[in-house]
């Protein structure tokens, strides 16, 4: 081996630790984008092909005259590639003693030839046996359900027992750990048995050669005229996202998340890989004037330090490619686990292992260049004549410390100063550290004010959601007894994910109808005003719902279609809210048009002790009335409850993303200490003076302590400035991305992230200044005097 | 007879803020091929720059640098590392062997970095060297494991590996005991015996018999030139 490249090898085993922490850092940057790339790329082709083999429908559409379809000949019709009958109804579950949820209910034509919507057998009988139903996989973790239980359903009003004889697959489901609801799938018959409604009347399709939402709408246009010379009168249809697996969102926000943070890590590890490599030319400048001068060239130099590079690459891509890939593979699992899908992928493609290598062995390079490019430049004179840091009297320093009184401090702060570039390096780097870092908690402090907010807007406590509408006095009645409640009222509609399919619009977005002055909740309004009361009838909108109106101008008269009735109705405002896309209407003027009877769908009830223990303790009461009194109801939901459930759908999200800003600062902090022990090296003659005249080893490490200290404290205060437009930026990109379109979610400040982050700033600078300084102290003086 | 070094008019100036501070000034000397000479003067006196010239470390404000037939400072630095590396083996006072090389080693990278000496020779070479300076023992060492005068000794080896016509030594003798520095003094000696020209800087006192020329240096200038050869045309010549 070239004895220059022998030298490499030896110099970095000599200087083992500055190798390490280079290794280190290059292995966690190659590591954070390694998982990225690998959780990327299952995730996504693994959620796209698991949603894409339940070949999901493109509509579902109801009708009771479906009796007159031959869906043999509309399976015919080329437009469509596959169309099934598969009933559905939202039922209640008791899932542990008086703990009920909703149940989807679905009824399917034949379990041997699943064409669309298709689910996978997991556990127990298949088909189910007659008068039996199989359930989803992931209800077990949210149920005592196990295969052989015999379940409690309520069917409007009644309670119909049904056994659970196996378990199936549908990845075309939200996880219901997340969502709270039991996926069953029956026969006909016992759809019927259990449901207590006819079954054939939902149909769903999936188009040929649909490419987008508006294929599918022009297909079924179609499709609905032909319909109608049958004389088929469609009731209902809904189309979902077109070929987009419910819960895609959390995912999208997942890879983001890691994207931007995952790259961040790696670009902070590529300058703690730059400033190593400036740390390595301080340490060897004059090893290498001493090479210049016995006959070495700039490409020798070069060669050699680029050597040093490849091999710290070397090293960390055959730790941190590994790594990548298994902990790809376990986040992988562990989201899929999450949003309940099967991980397919068993070989990752083999770009992914050439982006890495590449990546590991290019990108040191370029961001060791400048310190490669200056150490091979440097004339043999200056490399020869560099003894460390010299000084620039600075009359702002020299004004600032002579205030301070102690001579430490005053030397500390003075040599802050004394390699600018250096201390701007590491500072910038500490400072997008901190910023990340902080941005992080601000990012969560912006997702949990706005639950709190939108918790506390909902002044009731628990929601009663009927199977059919009431007349008030009636729907009411069950309840009034009951001691603990305050007050209750009654509208129209679902606020909940589930829909109570009493009203829709056109487009299928949801309605509430509720009394325009209701004290059970505080609309956080984005746009114009809440309902007035006025004569003429007025909506106002979610922002969800916003984007269905195109352009959406405040004050101007749109048409709704509420039941069979279509309304002008004069757009007010623009509320925002975590929730499906709604349009609320006031009460009076809903009765006034289509509602005479002034019946009613859904009981709001507030409590007098709102206590999270008092909720459940009386929503277990209602529950219990509600089977004792054959109330056909959807299902109850407490305020308490659905918080939870909301905090869960992103607390993966706000996890991941505290936990990749933390591995951001600890490699910021990497690159303090990485510059911290160059400072040390570089003043070893001047230690050994103080030593001599008089300091003592831990008057030296307090001096560097103190250094460090300073840095943390200028970081933290530069982070801070940092991290407020980039946690305003973060607050904005998430709150679209998780709660749609203009919908942002406003700036909060984390006082805790704040002082988390100050901690562990300083912390992180402790160890960093005081392990090199420590290490110094150990270097007798005689050895620190004569160091070159 | 022809000069192996040369120069002429030669200042070189520093400038440190607002201050310029001439370390050379004027100076004009020439050596000739297989001369031992000695540059001597105190510190700060100029001798290392007036090394540093001669090496092509270091370039002249004003004057001319010529090196066995060669105008140095038109070299770009390249050009220059490789002509050291081929012309010049430097010696310094602290010795400065690449500590994480063995001391055979050190002597092969100068060879590495010159390519002269054919590849299949290089380790022989190195060890002829070595006995040169007579401590072929401690070839396989590291320099950490040898004393002050054995690593000096190792400097010499190194800096003779392309077989370098100049030899420059820097304080070569200011780090070591008497005895040991009488040792080092002898394997120059024996240099000059074998036809290499010997410049060595010393502020120590030395004995001018045992020199072709000694040069003194004083705040830049030079105040004396004495040549040891009576026989010498330039004998007996003071400035």
């Amino acid at each position: 081996m070239p004895m220059i490249f022998k030298k490499s090898l030896r110099d970095m085993m000599i200087h083992n630790r500055s190798t390490l922490v280079a290794i280190l850092a290059l292995t966690i940057g190659l590591w954070g984008v390694g998982t990225l790339m690998v959780s990327l790329h299952i995730m996504t082709n693994d959620l796209d092909e698991n949603y894409s083999q339940t070949s999901p429908a493109h509509i579902s559409v109801r009708s009771k005259d479906f009796n007159r379809l031959n869906i043999e000949e509309l399976r015919k019709n080329p437009n469509i590639m596959a169309a099934e009958i598969r009933d559905k109804s939202i039922l209640r579950v008791e899932v542990r003693p008086d703990e009920w949820l909703p149940l989807w209910l679905y009824s399917v034509d034949d379990f041997e030839r699943l064409s669309l919507g298709k689910f996978f057998p997991q556990n127990g009988s298949y088909p189910p046996p007659e008068g039996t139903i199989v359930i989803e996989r992931n209800n077990l973790l949210v149920s005592e359900f196990d295969i052989g239980s015999n379940a409690r359903v309520q069917s409007r009003g009644s309670i119909v027992r049904t056994e659970i004889s196996g378990v199936i697959f549908d990845p075309g489901q939200a996880p219901s750990t997340q969502d709270a609801i039991i996926y069953g799938y029956t026969d006909q018959a016992n759809y019927s048995r259990i449901s207590r409604r006819p079954a054939g009347q939902r149909l769903i399709i999936r188009f040929a050669d649909a490419h987008s939402k508006q294929d599918v709408i022009v297909k079924f246009d179609e499709l609905s005229k032909e319909m109608a010379r049958m004389g088929i009168r469609i009731d209902r249809f809904k189309i979902p996202k077109f070929d987009e697996h419910p819960h895609q969102f959390q995912l999208n926000t997942l890879l983001y998340l890691n994207g931007v943070i995952g790259l961040l890590a790696f670009v902070m590890a590529m300058a703690l890989i730059s400033q190593l490599m400036n740390s390595i030319f301080a340490r060897q400048i004059r090893q290498i004037g001493i090479m210049k001068a016995i006959g070495a060239t700039r490409w020798h130099i070069f060669a050699s330090y680029t050597a040093r590079v490849l091999v710290i690459s070397f090293f960390s891509i055959s730790i941190g490619l590994p790594l990548a890939i298994v902990t790809g593979q376990a986040y992988s699992a562990f989201v899929a686990s999450i949003i309940n899908f099967d991980v397919l992928t068993t070989q990752l493609p083999p770009a992914i292992y050439i982006v890495i290598t590449t990546l590991g062995f290019v990108l040191p390079l370029l961001f060791s260049l400048p310190a490669l490019l200056k150490g091979t430049r440097i004339s043999v004179n200056d490399a020869l004549g560099d003894y460390g840091i010299t000084v620039n009297e600075s009359a702002v320093l020299n004004r600032v410390t002579s205030f301070t009184g102690s001579k430490i401090l005053s030397l500390s702060v003075k040599n802050v100063g004394r390699r600018k570039g250096r201390m701007i390096v590491t500072m910038a780097t500490m400072a997008l550290g901190v910023a990340i870092f902080l941005t992080g908690f601000d990012v969560r402090a912006s997702l949990s004010d706005f639950l709190d907010n939108n918790s506390r807007s909902m002044k009731y406590d628990i929601k009663v959601v009927l199977g059919e509408k009431l007349p008030s006095e009636i729907a009411m009645s069950p309840f009034t007894d009951i001691e603990a409640i305050k007050s209750i009222e009654g509208w129209i509609g679902g606020i909940g994910r589930v829909q109570s399919g009493v009203a829709s619009t056109a487009s299928g977005i949801g309605l509430v109808v509720a009394p325009f002055d209701t004290g059970l909740k505080d609309y956080d309004l984005i746009q114009g005003a809440w309902l007035t009361g006025s004569q003429e009838l007025e909506f106002v909108v979610n922002q969800k719902a916003a984007v269905s109106f195109e352009p959406l101008v405040i004050g101007q008269r749109y048409p709704i279609a509420v039941g069979n009735t279509e309304v002008f109705a004069k757009l007010v405002g623009v509320v925002r809210e975590f929730d499906v896309a709604k349009i609320y209407l006031d009460l009076t003027r809903y009765n006034e048009l289509v509602n005479p009877d002034k019946k009613i769908n859904s009981l709001m009830i507030s409590l007098k002790d709102r206590s999270y223990e008092n909720v459940i303790k009386v929503k277990k009461e209602i529950e219990r009335i509600i089977v004792e009194t054959g109330t056909s109801v959807l299902y109850v939901e407490s305020q308490a409850e659905r918080a939870v459930i909301i905090f869960e759908h992103l607390n993966i999200i706000l996890m991941v993303i505290v936990f990749l800003s933390l591995l951001v600062l600890v490699v910021a902090s990497m690159g303090m200490g990485s510059a911290m022990g160059i400072n040390v090296m570089e003043r070893t003659r001047e230690i050994g003076v103080l030593r001599a005249i008089g300091a003592t080893p831990e008057t030296i490490v307090q001096l560097f302590v103190v250094e460090g200290f300073i840095i943390s404290v200028l970081s933290v205060a530069a982070g801070l400035v940092l991290a407020l437009p980039m946690s305003s930026l973060a607050a904005q990109f998430f709150g679209v991305l998780i709660l749609g379109e203009n919908t942002p979610l406003d700036f909060s400040f984390s006082e805790i992230g704040f002082f988390i982050t100050l901690i562990v700033t300083l912390l992180f600078g402790y160890i960093a200044s005081r392990v090199p300084a420590k290490k110094a102290t150990r270097v007798s003086v005689r050895e620190a005097i004569a160091y070159e | 007879m022809e000069n192996i070094i040369e120069l002429e008019q030669v200042t070189r100036k520093f400038t440190q803020g607002e201050r310029t501070f001439t370390a050379l000034k004027n100076v004009g000397l020439g050596v000739r091929k297989g001369e031992y000479v000695a540059v001597v003067g105190k510190s700060g006196s100029g001798k290392s720059t007036l090394l540093n010239l001669i090496t092509g470390i270091d370039h002249p404000s004003s004057g001319h640098v010529r090196v066995n037939g060669t105008d140095i400072h038109d070299l770009s630095e390249s050009e220059l590392a490789r002509w050291r590396g081929r012309n010049i083996g430097i010696v310094f006072q602290f010795f400065q062997l690449i500590p994480t090389l063995t001391i055979i080693e050190n002597i092969l990278l100068a060879m590495e970095f010159v390519n002269i000496v054919p590849k299949n020779e290089r380790r022989n070479h190195a060890r002829t060297l070595l006995e040169m300076v007579s401590i072929v023992d401690h070839a396989n060492k590291f320099p950490a494991a040898l004393s002050g005068g054995e690593q000096q000794r190792a400097a010499i080896a190194r800096a003779l590996a392309n077989d370098p016509d100049i030899l420059v030594a820097d304080e070569p003798t200011g780090n070591l005991d008497s005895t040991t520095a009488a040792s080092v003094r002898a394997v120059f000696s024996e240099l000059v015996t074998r036809g290499t020209t010997v410049v060595v800087v010393t502020h120590e006192e030395v004995d001018q018999q045992k020199f072709d020329q000694v040069i003194t240096l004083q705040d830049g200038e030079i105040t004396h030139f004495n040549f040891g050869d009576p026989g010498d045309e330039r004998h007996g010549k003071c400035l």
